[in-house]
């Protein structure tokens, strides 16, 4: 909203700076988001008067005016479209100073071969509106010559702020005076209101009817008679300018004069356009129409509320007024609607027919159902100053069901109990009177709270108040107790955190990508029908950018990502993401939500720097990394069995579980799959549940003693048929590895001539030792060829090297 | 006359000496390695070498010969150990020597790294934040994302018609099961503050919790909205706590985030579910408060909103606002991360280019 502090000061007097000012509102809640300081710089600006308009002769769009500037005549070359012979509009001089546009002097110019004394300027150019479209014209009476900031008492301040929306008082001048007031501890002064009755009763003039007193509670009315529509003053059109709303005539711009003034939505009928002079409040058929002033047709349901006359609607109640009633020229007799209306039928309304107005947007939040008298009386004053009519006597108020004021019970010890301050009582006292209250002194204090604060209900909204006023910045800060023992991380979170140290300790990037993806998504991981990744959560309203369904899996994403960084160029990619994947839940239950952890490979896999150990990534290096956070999460036993993920390429791709439950799968992605998403080269992914991880976590695991004694190291070379799967060889050796055996690391996987054909040698590298002494060599021997014997038994393993040894060839 | 010269002599004497002595002056000279000076010293010195044979046979020889022959034994002993100690010295010295040169390295060479991680920002972010929470007494609790509309609006004293609740605002999710009487509309969480109400359901106070997880608004995306964002929500309620204690906790935050020697100020809001509301400004730390391009000229910079829990949302999960006060406040790491590091589009968080995340 924009507040003109010129304006302002007829309501309440200010001392203080206007940057101090508009601190205080900050302060107070109603927060200054811009201070504009109108007419401040601007200089050589003047009001001309256009005699007359020639076609410029070397181009067909613009125009050469010859304008009266109060003491010569001059030629300017004008483009704009609403340039009309006769008309004033403001006059950049040659010299002339425009701060909004540049701090720079202005100069004249020659355009398209003749040139221009000066240039007219647009709303914009001179800061007092947004208004690009057109040349600022003036009002006839605008004095021409006359220096424009004085034409237009442009010396003004303008604060743009934000309104709280449980603060519709606040939008209005009367509102903000009310808080500067209260903030400043000056005296409010209300707007003048003189009405003098000399037309004929109301009575016989209009009448008004409300059907629906609930949606409806209070309509008031006045008449003015003989009047005659004209263009508003200088004054006010300015002032409407300074607020951001368009001067449009006297009758309409009262309206809203008095809207801003007050912060009633107020609406001008033509009475004599209203069959039967007769207004009618009632809920709109189902079906009718009607056509608003904005030009469009509307149909209505029959929950919307309309003004109308004795057939037809004349107005969408509160929201926007219609085409068949509106003043115009023509119009003499003026009704002067000033109603209270329920603000969530405004709201469903305004809503169902996406308009929302300066009327409906205060009515919405709730307006002063105890104000519409002072607003009527108020804007059937200033019409029939401005446009010679006469007031009829009286008003019309219907109002069946008076709202009767709230009052609330204030503790002031609660006051100080909830903002930790020692605020005595009579300053709390203060405060509530400042701001209108009505306070029975009591241990307990009553608080009438006045009608325009339809904010305050409780005692809570008065602690609000008191905070407010008293200023936030005045309570003094301290530290709550804290949550003591359980405080802290729990293991899980401990753990959780835990994932992402041990990948990127490990190299790598941690990314974010959306929860959203797309159907075709699956489609395109050849994801089967029927799969539990198609056990989809779907959004009602999705946006067209991001998919129409929640990820059950966070591979589409981490390829979308390297898709971005390959096309920028960045290939070698080690990504992780950890987050969650929805699924669809059980009738009636929330969507299910599981943590995961994605990890992506592709490109070189090496050190930063040089020495040529840079290598493609494989399925070993994603298995590495998978293995490490199975170290770092304390898991013992997770399980890599092949699999035949659809996603993946077969033959590559194993799955992962600890104990009864499957945690995921790693392998290398099916080129289809890297094709679907438009990415080229091999990519090893890992999706693991995070779930069944954690919970196999040993976080209490116990020390074990470190070795006194030396310990033995044998290497064996295991020849088993080329299909058995490795894993089976170092089970079997950690199995039979008896008590001493410390430790079985592969080191070497060869096929080769050395070798039968359908075979391959595993290279194992075995520790032993004792806790209690240092073994002797038969002792490992022993051991050794019991772990032999079984290889041999369970896989008739053939032992390369050691049979040598024994001089048995093979 | 030197040691050696003298040695020489006195063996020419002594015939059965002669040879010895020759042979043993002869080893050290020979000896040029390390290696072979340990060979000299074994078989001159050793328990079996000339020397001790010297010693051995002395029985063999005349009674007047011997002390001539025995001092003749120790000089050689003496000599050859002194000899070879000054070889073996000189050896070491020079072996050293071209050791060290062999073994230099060009030291202005860059060195090889191992490939380095990152956690991502926004995970930095959170976890500074959250850990200076835990530091205060704060643990954590997570809830859904798919949410209940009536955690997310009804519970936290959100008007029925409020414009957030709009198809337009917010992602609703299709019901499962369009026949059956669903008990609620079920939606992607608007921001974290649903997890106050969860939290306070299912536990009795004194809490003091922190919640941080995404949120979801249906925003044109663009520099400085995403759809998907990331909030930290916190809340404490136990007996006494006043808005001196909001004050005093987000100070401290904010100070944490943004340096010690930030100011901090509260500004009244509005919100539905606090009473009163405050939003919280810190004093910008590029420019100290005297106006630049990242506060817009104001000094300012806004990190969070925050205020008294409303005793509505207290009747909502069964507390007496009369036994229990408390505060709430959400955070959006985004725009602290924005605000920390100077990044200027939203949308960076969420592109993940390498080059980005490498930054951090
Ligand atoms: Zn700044």
């Amino acid at each position: 909203m924009r507040v003109s502090l010129e304006w302002l000061k007829d309501y309440v007097d200010i001392a203080v700076p206007s940057n101090e000012l508009a601190e205080l509102l900050s302060m107070s809640g109603s927060s200054v988001d811009r201070v504009i300081e109108e007419g401040k710089g601007l200089e050589g600006v003047v009001v001309g008067h256009v005699v007359e308009v020639r076609p410029h002769p070397n181009a067909d769009k613009l125009r050469i005016a010859i304008v009266d500037d109060g003491s010569t005549m001059r030629k300017i070359v004008c483009g704009a479209p609403n340039l009309k012979e006769g008309k004033k509009y403001a006059l950049a001089l040659p010299g002339a100073r425009l701060p909004s546009v540049s701090d720079k002097t202005m100069h004249s110019a020659t355009i398209r071969g003749v040139k221009s004394e000066g240039m007219f300027t647009s709303g914009a150019e001179l800061g007092v509106n947004e208004d690009t479209s057109g040349i600022f014209e003036l009002g006839r009476e605008a004095p021409v010559g006359v220096d424009i900031r004085k034409a237009l008492s442009l010396e003004d301040v303008i604060f743009d702020l934000e309104v709280t929306p449980n603060r519709p008082d606040c939008m209005s001048m009367m509102g903000i005076a009310r808080e500067v007031a209260a903030l400043t501890g000056k005296t409010l002064h209300l707007p003048q209101v003189e009405v003098s009755e000399k037309g004929p009763p109301i009575d016989g003039n209009a009448r008004v009817m409300i059907n629906d007193s609930a949606v409806c509670p209070r309509y008031t009315a006045r008449v003015i008679k003989g009047a005659k529509v004209a263009d508003s003053p200088l004054w006010m059109q300015r002032r409407l300018l300074a607020a951001g709303a368009r001067p449009i005539n006297n009758i309409v711009d009262v309206t809203n004069y008095v809207l801003l003034e007050l912060g009633q939505p107020l609406h001008a009928f033509d009475l004599n356009l209203l069959g039967e002079k007769t207004i009618v409040v009632r809920l709109a058929h189902h079906g009718e129409l009607i056509t608003t002033l904005d030009g469009v047709d509307r149909q209505l349901d029959d929950q919307s509320l309309v003004i109308a006359d004795t057939s037809k609607p004349v107005a969408l109640a509160g929201v926007m007024g219609g085409g068949d009633s509106e003043v115009t020229e023509r119009t003499s007799d003026v009704l002067i609607e000033s109603a209270y209306f329920e603000p969530t039928s405004i709201l469903r309304t305004s809503k169902r027919l996406g308009i929302r107005t300066e009327a409906s947007s205060r009515f919405e939040r709730g307006t002063d159902h105890e104000g519409t008298k002072l607003a009527a009386e108020r804007a059937a004053w200033l019409m029939s100053e401005l446009s010679g009519g006469v007031v009829a006597a009286g008003d019309i108020d219907v109002y069946p069901n008076p709202i009767s004021p709230v009052s609330i019970d204030l503790r002031p010890e609660r006051v100080n109990q909830l903002l930790g301050t020692q605020i005595a009582k009579n300053e709390t006292v203060e405060i509530l009177k400042k701001l209108e209250m009505e306070i029975e002194d009591n241990d307990v204090l009553k608080v009438r709270v006045p009608s325009f604060r339809r904010d305050l209900e409780r005692e809570i909204d008065l602690i609000e108040e008191i905070a407010r006023i008293h200023g936030y910045w005045k309570i003094p800060s301290a530290l709550p107790a804290g949550g003591g023992m359980d405080a802290g991380l729990t293991i899980g979170q401990r753990l959780e955190e835990r994932v992402t140290d041990s990948l990127s300790a490990q190299g790598l990037m941690e990314v974010w990508t959306d929860s959203f993806m797309r159907v075709e998504d699956l489609d395109r991981m050849r994801v089967p029908q029927g799969d539990r990744l198609r056990d989809l959560v779907t959004l009602v309203n999705p946006l067209a950018e991001t998919g129409e369904v929640m990820r059950t899996t966070i591979v589409p994403g981490l390829l979308r990502v390297a898709a971005r960084n390959i096309n920028r160029g960045i290939k070698d990619l080690a990504l992780f993401e950890q987050g969650r994947v929805f699924f669809a839940g059980e009738p009636g239950e929330l969507p299910v939500e599981r943590q995961c952890v994605d990890i992506l490979l592709s490109g070189e896999k090496g050190t930063y720097g040089w020495g040529g150990d840079e290598r493609e990534v494989d399925y070993y290096d994603l298995k590495g990394l998978v293995e490490n956070l199975r170290a770092a999460l304390k898991v013992k036993d997770l399980r890599f069995e092949a699999g035949d993920c659809p996603c993946m390429m077969p033959g590559t791709c194993a799955e992962v579980a600890v104990g009864e439950h499957t945690v995921g799968y790693l392998g290398r992605l099916h080129p289809e799959v890297a094709d679907a998403f438009h990415v080229a080269g091999e990519f090893y992914i890992a999706e693991l549940a995070l779930e069944p991880l954690l919970d196999a976590s040993e976080a209490g695991h116990e020390y074990r003693p470190l070795g006194r004694f030396p310990s033995v190291k044998l290497d064996i070379a295991v020849v088993v048929d080329e299909e058995l799967a490795g894993s089976s060889v170092g089970d079997s050796i950690y199995r039979n590895g008896g008590e001493f055996l410390q430790s079985v690391r592969l080191f070497d996987l060869y096929h080769g001539p050395q070798i039968p054909h359908g075979k391959k040698s595993l290279a194992y590298a075995l520790e032993f030792a004792s806790t209690e002494r240092t073994l002797t060599d038969e002792e490992t021997r022993v051991e050794l060829e019991r772990i032999i014997d079984t290889l041999r038994e369970e896989f008739g393993a053939q032992i390369r090297g050691r049979e040598q040894d024994q001089g048995e060839s093979t | 006359m030197d040691v050696r010269q003298e040695l020489v002599k006195l063996a020419e004497s002594k015939p059965e000496l002669a040879y010895l002595v020759r042979e043993s002056l002869e080893a050290v000279d020979r000896s040029g390695t390390l290696l072979e000076i340990e060979g000299a010293r074994l078989a001159i010195l050793g328990k079996k070498g000339r020397v001790s044979e010297i010693f051995k046979h002395l029985s063999e020889v005349p009674a007047e010969d011997r002390p001539e022959i025995g001092r003749v034994a120790n000089m050689l002993r003496r000599y050859v150990e002194a000899e070879l100690a000054r070889k073996s010295e000189e050896l070491k010295e020079s072996d050293a020597e071209a050791m060290q040169k062999r073994q230099a390295l060009d030291v202005t060479l860059p060195g090889r790294r191992a490939p380095v991680g990152r956690k991502h920002l926004l995970t930095q972010v959170i976890e500074e934040v959250t850990s200076i929470f835990i530091s205060l007494g704060y643990w954590i609790e997570s809830g859904p994302e798919a949410e209940l509309d009536y955690y997310n609006f009804e519970a936290l004293n959100t008007p029925a018609y409020h414009p957030s609740r709009s198809l337009l605002d917010t992602f609703y999710i299709m019901k499962n099961e369009p026949d059956k009487n669903s008990p609620d509309d079920v939606l992607l969480r608007t921001h974290t503050s649903p997890v106050q109400v969860r939290v306070m359901e299912s536990r009795t106070p004194p809490l003091y919790v922190v919640s941080p997880g995404k949120a979801y608004r249906r925003e044109a995306i663009d520099a400085t909205h995403t759809a998907m964002f990331y909030q930290v929500e916190g809340f404490a309620v136990d007996r006494g706590i006043h808005m001196g204690h909001l004050k005093g906790t987000l100070e401290v935050v904010a100070r944490k985030l943004f340096g010690s020697e930030r100011r901090v100020r509260f500004r009244p809001d509005f919100f539905p579910f606090t009473e009163p509301s405050a939003e919280v400004d810190v004093s910008c730390h590029v420019c100290e408060g005297k106006g630049c391009a990242l506060c817009k000229g104001i000094g300012w910079l806004e990190i969070l909103g925050c205020g008294m829990i409303d005793p509505n949302v207290f009747e909502y999960v069964g507390y007496d606002p009369e036994e229990y006060t408390g505060f709430a406040f959400g955070m959006g790491i985004e725009r602290i991360a924005m605000l920390k590091y100077g990044i200027e589009d939203i949308r960076l968080f969420y592109e993940n280019d390498v080059r980005f995340l490498r930054q951090f």
